[in-house]
């Protein structure tokens, strides 16, 4: 019943903030210059037919109105269609205005759609890569916090932090792929193709990972029941795999759904470096093509995602710890 | 120095001695990490400075003869006249890599003073007069917290014209909610005590209890918490660089530099790499002074960030 109560409150909190979302780039990408049907007619098209297009599209019409229509539509599940993009083959910006084999326009829902799945792979795979490293370093330096595995945890994290993600990503892909041939870099032609991309996030997720590790757990270890643990008679192992560790892992998962949105940026950069054909690839080229639909589309399944997976946090940390409150 | 600094306890007696950013700081300069950060940091400012001007080698200059140099000891054909070598136009990189660091540093600095100026104005009012004004502003700062900012970043950038101005503002306005929070926490806790309610009997007003007596009081402990700010600010201007949606070239910066190398990574794998390196070190050197100083804010705080 309370779990019932909590859901309804957060999803409408969700619900809000979706909303906010939408309202902000909307009027952020109208505000801003830059007119995307110069981009869609081509740049020869003479200024009446571009006139023409946008009044079609109503582009002309006051934002409100634009907004009105447009969340309209999301609310039927519909994100509208991409400006640039037809549903089969390439990008039609830049061709001629009266190209007649111009297709049909791709639905945005579906372009998403297509790449979500793939984000969502190169993600769980970084989860896991960044979580068992973090996990060795981070929990071996919690619990010798002042010795020299706290101070590798120290060292690692401060300079994992300062990798700037597009440049390892070069230098991996350079390394790994070219020099050694181990790994492929470019594409994607099978599960291969996302082990390098996910190294490079892993890397960028993984100082914050190790420093809430080392805090949390070494916090776990100065806690009563750890020395009445002892007294009991319990292994120091079975104290810290059962018990201390069960604690600490509560403000990692928090960071977790807190680093989504941080995690996102490096998604981007990374998709591009790699080609990957996910939703930052995606995001990429939708903002270098002005493409408006597509970039709404985005911010609105993102910030979707984002609500969904706080909310999934903080059911796993209650049944974590069932002392916290919904 | 140390042994005063190494214990925790006893300077708790006399805490009237030596203020507390005081002694965060003496603590976080006692430790390895902190001093080998600032060399580091302090040789790499100075180069920034003072070779470009020194050297007068300009860094949109092209020189096609010596196009391709690779680094020093590397390959053939290096030269000390171009220390890591120059790129595909004969374009120096070391002074371009120098000159990509001022304007990174510049635009991290700035977007970080933007985003303090912001969240702590806000957290301070909110934590100070608490009750509704206090709500609405916590409200904004979740909402801004659960907004993929990145989107909207690149969007807006993206769509106009990205200059440093607004690189610089769109960096700090994604950014500010973090020192809302805190200076908010903080602040709830500082409005309790005596001082501050002597001074209210006394007659003081709200802006100048928070002027004269909380903001420089707490204003300095916060400020070492965006020691690390600056490194990720300078990531994000290199990202953005990158992309394209950063300062625009011929200005070098971090972002194109590595942009335009990787076209020539096969056959001139240091143009891209080279810069990268720099940044890392420079980042690395920032992160270590600010790690060490949050660390002995945690310490003498005691987690005063709640």
């Amino acid at each position: 019943m309370f779990v019932l109560n909590f859901l309804m409150r957060r999803l409408a909190q969700g619900a809000l903030i979706i909303f906010l979302v939408s309202l902000l780039i909307f009027t952020l990408l109208r505000v801003v210059p830059g007119d995307p049907v110069r981009l869609m007619a081509g740049g020869m098209a003479p200024e009446a037919l571009i006139e023409k297009i946008a009044t079609d599209m109503g582009l002309r019409d006051p934002i409100v109105v634009q907004f009105g229509r447009y969340i309209g539509g999301v609310v039927r599940g519909d994100l509208g269609q991409s400006f640039v993009r037809p549903a089969n083959g390439a990008a039609t910006g830049g061709a001629t205005f009266n190209d007649t084999t111009r297709g049909e326009r791709a639905k945005v829902l579906s372009l998403i759609l297509e790449a979500l799945p793939m984000t969502l792979q190169l993600a769980a795979v970084t989860l896991v890569i960044a979580l068992v490293f973090s996990g060795i370093v981070g929990i071996a330096g919690g619990l010798a916090i002042g010795r020299w595995p706290d101070k590798l945890a120290f060292y690692i994290s401060s300079i994992f932090i300062s990798l700037p993600n597009f440049w390892l990503g070069i230098v991996l892909a350079l390394l790994f792929s070219v020099k050694l041939g181990w790994l492929p870099a470019i594409g994607y032609r099978g599960f291969a193709y996302t082990i390098l991309p996910a190294i490079v996030l892993a890397v960028e997720l993984s100082p914050v990972l190790i420093r809430t590790l080392v805090s949390s757990v070494s916090a776990q270890m100065t806690e009563p029941y750890v020395a009445v643990g002892h007294v009991r008679g319990l292994g120091r192992g079975r104290i810290i795999a059962n018990h201390a560790l069960r604690n600490a892992s509560v403000p990692l998962l928090n960071l977790l759904g807190i680093q989504f949105s941080s995690l996102l940026g490096g998604v981007i950069i990374v998709e591009y470096i790699f080609d990957y054909p996910g939703l930052g690839l995606l995001t990429i080229n939708a903002v270098l093509q002005r493409d408006f639909p597509l970039i709404q589309g985005i911010a609105i399944v993102t910030s979707a995602i984002f609500v969904l997976i706080n909310i999934i946090v903080d059911l796993v940390a209650t049944t974590m710890d069932p002392r916290l409150e919904y | 120095m140390s042994v005063t600094t190494a214990a925790g306890g006893p300077i708790a007696h006399k805490p009237a001695q030596r203020s507390i950013a005081r002694r965060i700081f003496d603590k976080a300069a006692s430790t390895p990490g902190f001093r080998v950060g600032l060399s580091i940091f302090v040789v790499l400012a100075l180069a920034t400075a003072l070779y470009p001007e020194l050297s007068s080698i300009d860094p949109t200059k092209m020189d096609v003869k010596a196009r391709l140099l690779p680094p020093l000891f590397l390959g053939n054909n290096w030269s000390w006249a171009h220390p890591l070598g120059t790129d595909q136009i004969g374009r120096d990189m070391l002074v371009r890599s120098l000159v990509g660091l001022r304007y990174s540093f510049l635009i991290g600095v700035a977007s970080v003073i933007v985003m303090l100026a912001i969240g702590c104005a806000l957290g301070t009012i909110a934590g100070y007069f608490g009750g509704r004004t206090d709500a609405v502003i916590m409200r904004l700062t979740d909402a801004q917290l659960s907004i993929p900012m990145i989107i909207l970043a690149i969007s807006v950038l993206g769509v106009s014209r990205p200059t440093i101005p607004a690189i610089i503002v769109v960096l700090g306005v994604s950014n500010w909610p973090v020192y809302a929070r805190i200076m908010r926490s903080i602040v709830m806790t500082e409005r309790q005590r005596e001082y501050v309610r002597a001074a209210k009997i006394g007659g003081s007003t709200d802006a100048r209890i928070i002027l004269t007596l909380l903001l420089p009081l707490l204003l300095p402990p916060v400020l070492f918490t965006s020691v690390l700010d600056v490194a990720r600010m300078m990531i994000f201007e290199s990202t953005l660089g990158f992309l394209g949606l950063g300062v625009q070239p011929p200005t070098p910066t971090f972002g194109n530099i590595i942009a335009d190398g990787r076209k020539y990574l096969l056959n001139a794998w240091w143009i891209a790499t080279m810069p990268g390196l720099f940044l890392g070190l420079t980042l690395t050197s920032i992160n270590l002074i600010g790690a060490s100083l949050e660390r002995a804010r945690n310490t003498v705080h005691g987690g005063g960030e709640g």
